[in-house]
């Protein structure tokens, strides 16, 4: 792989890593981490000198017209139009300009060679936890007025880590210790950038709901809240909704009431005063006019079917039940709801209400039409899930194809992001993670990822566990009574 | 009652029959793991055991045939730790045999408490994992681990090696890893930290010196036949730990991080015991020392994340290093429900510097050796235990399917708690809208 204009960007390569003195492993290694960010295709080695201070979102390095990158060589997995070999992405400003295996590689444009790698669409894991400064606000069973978004936060590593197993959109939701959860946030993972920057522009605002035993505080000696039970879970739920339609009556009333003392000529008695704003209320309005997605977290299928008849009930659709573990039990319930189901691979039997689930789960699904994905919920399995993806295959016969949709494809569908990201297609962004080998084989890992065509995480360039050794080795430890001497 | 003969039968069906008849797989690629890979060979079973490997070898005509050809054959996997049969339903209380009370505990017998019905061990095994060790934890020293095949009537029948380790869980003076470095209880300063660790360690050392005094006491005592005086009161805490201080069983430590694993090696020298280091994340530090005193290590899960100021990869690609400086390694799941991973732990450390061979050994013939049950288990080879999978391609790979699993010379069904579910469901018919 051809990545040595990347070595001659100014805090890349060997200046970052080779640290003067004896500084601590911790600090060489956020200096490289830090430093990988700033290689972003596209800016010149002078603005990522520049950019190596604080940034404000309005400076961010973005993609310069005529910025042009070619990817050649490569086995391109495209999610949406099967598999290229020998292809070339060639990515203009930031996203995908041509894709094919007869694409003319332009002059000017930077080549990587990507002879015997595997590009997969950026890895999207539709349930995530990661970046948040708080996950629950679970002290009442109705909170859709907080908001993800307002407790965001870089958190460094983790984002980073991620980066480095190919993930490059997150959703990141609410916990689940009530019913009624607050107000998720997309975000790219653009480390090492001002948090403003995650935000993904543009996608639909969504919230988080939760079922089962966290709601009903089943492992608490001392439950604090109602309800305890699924049939106090449905009455909550019917009860916010109902609040939510008569607060959405009220202001109709009043946008009409309004209306016509405005259009008056001769204003008759006093001006109509508005209802009292309701934020928590507003959030669920928006779920009843189809503005707000609904990701369910759920896992027995008696519930799935309660939230099913709740959302035909108050007529909207839940975009997604997340991990629906027994979801292969209501399959065709889901289909057809047009709800997607946000699942485990395999992880299993780690309560009561995960007894059921199977590792079939999410390609059974698959195969009754469900819209479905391979998500984390966790720091840790956000970093492979390709692995995870692979699954599908191994335990319910998933295609290839269709095992790969369910961590990219199927997820941007889910968000409502699929215009943008979600696939290796013309005009999309160019979010891709290059793998040194096929994705779901042993022995895979991810050299590259890209976000916007810009390089976040470059393993040639990183701080990896043999870099680190190796410079222990060249560089033994000076021990305290060493440096005294 | 319905419900009743269906377990019944399931139970019959997932239970071995020991015999005498033979099986054969033929025309298979076998890979012995401990030789090169043998094309188009015929394996004959007896007995339980294998009696024959190579090409064009005579079938009897009552031999049960499975059919090889395009496929392959490996060693059943050999998982170096994991709860099989001592917890079913994580945070149900009733089913749960992972701990006990109490700091010391060596005189505990874990294989007593496996319950050969556990639906982890159909599961498991399903996923071509035909041994395992199965252990405790809690308290400092939380008593003797077995090795067990993942099938049989009884623990006793399962038994591959009721006393294969005595397992102790080194303490640690680092904070709690895991909801936000706080952890259960009362947050403690890092002095506070230290001294509970000195002190825990100190009272290990003592431990282990009462124990090799009691049994020196003993065979004094008992020496040339004599009985023992009426007045030696036998205490079955240092009589359990009497094999492990004469070098015959090994020491499981658990320990993770440097500091634990350099002071359980101090212990080792110091106690003269023979120690197998259980966790081993950060054991890439020390890997030369390791080596020098052979001292084996059992990588736990690589699904977890390194500490915050390691390299991205640490976990990824610890197997790697160790193993390339020598070091005698294996692969544990470290759970029950989560067992049948266990090969793709060898994958994640493939893609990170340990070679396809030596991640395949880490799951076969290196756990055999690290329990000492090398001559009957862990490759394919004449006399050995006949534990055989039937794969697509290398376990390693997700993608690979098991097409048999064979345990003891016996063909386990599939019928497992995962498969009975999902043609249950599979089979529903279309709901009426």
């Amino acid at each position: 792989m051809n990545l040595n204009y990347l070595r001659t960007s100014a805090c890349s390569g060997a200046s970052g890593r080779n640290a003067t003195g004896l500084v601590s492993r911790a600090s060489r290694l956020s200096a490289a981490i830090g430093c990988a960010v700033f290689v972003a295709i596209g800016a010149l080695p002078a603005q990522a000198s520049q950019a190596s201070g604080t940034l404000d979102p309005l400076s961010l390095p973005a993609p310069t017209a005529g910025t042009l990158v070619a990817i050649t060589n490569a086995t391109i997995m495209t999610a949406s139009h099967g598999t290229i070999e020998r292809g070339t992405i060639l990515i203009r400003d930031g996203r995908i300009a041509e894709v094919g295996a007869n694409v003319q590689v332009p002059p000017g444009a930077r080549v990587i060679d990507g002879t015997g790698k595997f590009i997969t669409p950026g890895i999207i894991d539709a349930h995530s936890h990661t970046a948040a400064e708080a996950i629950n606000e679970g002290t009442q069973s109705v909170t859709s007025e907080v908001r993800i978004e307002d407790v965001l936060r870089q958190d460094g590593i983790s984002l980073y880590r991620q980066l480095a197993g190919g993930t490059t959109t997150i959703n990141i939701l609410h916990g689940s210790a009530n019913a009624i959860g607050g107000q998720n946030a997309v975000v790219k993972l653009r480390f090492g950038l001002p948090v403003d920057s995650l935000r993904f522009a543009g996608a639909p605002l969504g919230i988080k709901f939760a079922l089962g035993e966290n709601v009903r505080q089943t492992s608490r000696s001392n439950p604090s809240r109602y309800p305890r039970s699924r049939m106090g879970v449905e009455d909550l739920l019917r009860d916010a909704f109902t609040s939510a339609r008569e607060y959405r009556a009220r202001w109709k009333e009043y946008d009409g009431a309004k209306a016509v003392w405005d259009r008056a000529k001769r204003k008759s008695g006093p001006e109509p005063v508005p209802p009292r704003k309701d934020l928590e209320l507003d959030a669920l309005v928006e779920v009843l006019e189809g503005k707000r997605l609904v990701h369910w977290h759920s896992y027995r299928a008696d519930e799935i079917l309660m939230a099913l008849g709740i959302a035909k009930e108050f007529g909207f659709r839940i975009a997604t039940m997340q991990h629906a573990l027994e979801g292969y039990k209501v399959a065709d319930e889901l289909a057809a709801a047009g709800t997607g189901a946000s699942t485990f691979a395999d992880f299993w039997g780690y309560k009561m209400e995960a007894w059921d689930a199977i590792p079939q789960n999410a390609a059974l699904m698959a195969e009754r039409g469900v819209l479905v994905t391979i998500n984390s919920d966790s720091d840790e399995r956000a970093r492979r899930l390709y692995q995870e993806a692979a699954k599908t295959m191994r335990f319910g016969g998933a295609s290839e194809e269709s095992a790969l949709r369910m961590i990219t494809l199927n997820a941007a569908l889910q968000l409502g992001i699929d215009k943008r990201v979600g696939s290796i297609d013309v005009g999309k962004d160019a979010d891709l993670a290059i793998f040194n080998a096929h994705p779901f084989s042993p022995g895979a890992r991810v050299e590259m990822t890209l976000i916007d065509g810009r390089v976040f995480f470059d393993r040639s360039t990183a701080p990896t566990l043999e870099w680190l050794i190796e410079q222990q080795k060249k560089k033994p430890r000076v021990t305290s009574e060493e440096g005294a001497r | 009652m319905k419900t009743h003969r269906m377990i019944a039968a399931a139970l019959v069906c997932a239970a071995p029959v020991l015999g005498a008849q033979s099986l054969v797989i033929r025309n298979a690629t076998v890979v012995p793991v401990t030789g090169p890979r043998i094309p188009n060979a015929t394996i004959v079973v007896q007995n339980g055991r294998i009696a024959a490997i190579g090409p064009n070898l005579p079938i009897s005509s009552d031999a049960t045939v499975i059919e090889g050809s395009g496929l392959f054959v490996y060693p059943g996997l050999i998982d170096s730790g994991t709860r099989l049969g001592l917890t079913e339903v994580g945070g149900v209380p009733g089913p749960d045999d992972t701990r006990e009370l109490g700091e010391f505990n060596p005189q505990d017998v874990v294989l007593t408490a496996v319950n050969p019905s556990s639906e982890h061990i159909a599961i498991t095994r399903a996923n071509g994992i035909t041994s395992a060790i199965t252990s405790a934890t809690g308290g400092l020293v939380s008593g003797i681990a077995a090795l067990i095949d993942l099938a049989g009537w009884t623990p006793n029948d399962m038994a591959a090696k009721a006393r294969a380790g005595m397992v102790v869980n080194w303490p640690s003076a680092a904070p709690p890893r895991g909801f936000g470095g706080f952890g259960f209880g009362p947050p403690r300063s890092p002095a506070e930290r230290q001294a509970e660790y000195v002190r825990q360690v100190r009272d290990i050392y003592r431990y282990f010196d009462d124990a090799r005094a009691y049994a020196e006491v003993k065979a004094r005592a008992t020496a040339n036949g004599a009985t023992l005086p009426t007045s030696f009161r036998i205490d079955l805490k240092m009589e359990a730990l009497t094999p492990v201080v004469r070098g015959e069983m090994p020491v499981i430590v658990e320990a993770s991080n440097a500091q634990q694993i350099r002071d359980a090696l101090t212990f080792a020298d110091s106690a003269k015991v023979r120690i197998v280091i259980r966790g081993g994340t950060e054991a890439w530090q020390l890997a030369d020392a390791l080596a020098a005193k052979r001292v084996p290590v059992v990588i736990a899960p690589l699904t977890s994340v390194p500490g915050g100021d390691e390299p991205y990869d640490a976990v990824y690609a610890n197997p790697g290093v160790l193993s390339k400086a020598g070091v005698l390694i294996a692969f544990e799941s470290g759970s029950a429900s989560s067992a049948r991973d266990l090969p793709y732990h060898a994958g994640l450390a493939e893609a990170f510097g340990l070679s396809g061979d030596d991640a395949l050994k880490a799951i076969t013939i290196n756990p055999a050796k690290i329990w000492g049950v090398d001559k009957d288990y862990g490759s394919i080879e004449a006399g050995k235990v006949a534990n055989l999978i039937v794969t697509t391609g290398d376990p390693i790979d997700i993608r690979s399917l098991i097409k048999e699993v064979i345990v003891r010379g016996q063909r386990m069904p599939f019928n497992d708690r995962h498969t009975r579910l999902y043609e249950q469901y599979r089979a529903r018919p279309k709901p009426k809208p």
